[in-house]
């Protein structure tokens, strides 16, 4: 069975264009030809020139992001029967085009690097691995599932506004996801860390981030988690400072 | 305990913090209004004037405006840097805004107090 199904694709070619333009496509789809990622397939078939990213094609390494009728998330998981046509698919925004589909991310990875996404432990490593109790562990759900695929920080305005600025919802549910593991030993280093008043409290708020996770997670409520985390450590500091005198009685 | 996040140790916490504690005084104030209304249903000049003349009422109503000006300046601050890019400008900007909101501040003193 034949279907056919119409597209308007972002071209930029910055060696031969002066400006980006929006080229239409009319494409037939075979049988298997389920997500968007396939028909853009077919697209390359009929025209190589058109550039994207893809790889694993099943939502794990998030390579293909892209802008799809106005949200951002994944070619390769989105189905074409959820479309609207004519589909108009648009680079993420917010991060410089390098070519039609496929952006500069390293204003991303450099926020991502920011907030030191490793664990940070100074203690000698154990023989074998380092423990967690299952409820510890259960802390990192929702967390450590993030692929990086840009989609959330690009449908930020905050970071559309301060890119070198706010570190954006990837970075900061990355963030959340070191400061709430039991092992880490640089949470208030971490909380320091996202201290001014750009890094972390220009998120306001308005949760494109949680509507367009391709993972369906939610950077906003990872981000208010900081925020609380940082008025309980005040809360507590208080308290043991009032009982350093009762102890040293 | 709160009271050292809204110091210069914690830049970005303060204005957060400032924003949502003066979002909780106005709101207990406007329950307050509100149930102060309806208890006493007001219908004329002199009923209203005898509501508002205590002093307690005044300062809370003053403690209610010194809430709003601090939320309205946070605000409009967060929007003149997500929006205004030219540095200047931005600076005119605030500063206009920052005298009205004193001029505000000192015009709703002065009414409260001639009550």
């Amino acid at each position: 069975m034949v279907n056919q199904i119409k597209f308007s694709i972002y071209r930029y070619n910055p060696d031969t264009d002066k400006k980006p333009y929006m080229q239409d496509y009319a494409i037939s789809l075979r049988d298997e030809d389920h997500m968007l990622l396939d028909a853009l397939i077919r697209i390359k078939e009929h025209d190589e020139t058109l550039s994207m990213r893809k790889s694993c094609r099943e939502g794990v390494c998030g390579s293909d992001a892209m802008n799809i009728n106005g949200k951002n998330g994944l070619a390769c998981i989105t189905k074409l029967s959820d479309l609207e046509q004519p589909i108009v698919l648009r680079p993420m925004p917010g991060l410089p085009v390098i070519r039609d589909l496929v952006v500069d991310m390293t204003q991303f990875f450099e926020n991502y690097n920011s907030v030191k996404p490793y664990l940070i432990n100074n203690d000698p490593p154990p023989e074998t691995e380092r423990l967690q109790s299952p409820a510890d562990r259960a802390k990192l759900d929702g967390l450590y599932e993030c692929i990086l695929c840009g989609a959330c920080t690009t449908a930020c305005p905050s970071f559309w506004w301060h890119p070198d600025k706010f570190v954006g919802p990837a970075g900061l549910l990355q963030a959340n996801r070191f400061i709430m593991d039991s092992r880490d030993q640089a949470t208030e280093e971490r909380l320091e860390n996202l201290e001014d008043p750009y890094r972390l409290y220009r998120c306001h708020n308005i949760m494109n981030c949680v509507e367009v996770c391709p993972k369906k997670l939610n950077p906003n409520a990872a981000i208010a988690n900081i925020k609380d985390v940082k008025i309980a450590r005040a809360r507590e500091t208080k308290i043991a400072k009032k009982s350093i005198p009762i102890k040293s009685l | 305990m709160l009271i050292q996040l809204l110091t210069n140790k914690y830049p970005g916490m303060r204005l957060w913090l400032s924003q949502r504690l003066s979002a909780i005084v106005m709101a207990i104030y406007i329950v307050l209004v509100v149930m102060l209304l309806i208890i006493f249903r007001p219908a004329n000049f002199n009923a209203w004037h005898a509501l508002m003349s205590p002093i307690w009422f005044r300062l809370v109503t003053f403690v209610f405006f010194v809430s709003l000006f601090i939320h309205a300046w946070l605000g409009v601050k967060d929007v003149f840097e997500d929006y205004i890019f030219n540095l200047k400008l931005r600076a005119y900007l605030q500063i206009i805004v920052d005298v009205l909101l004193v001029v505000y501040l000192i015009w709703s003193s002065f009414i409260l107090w001639n009550i």
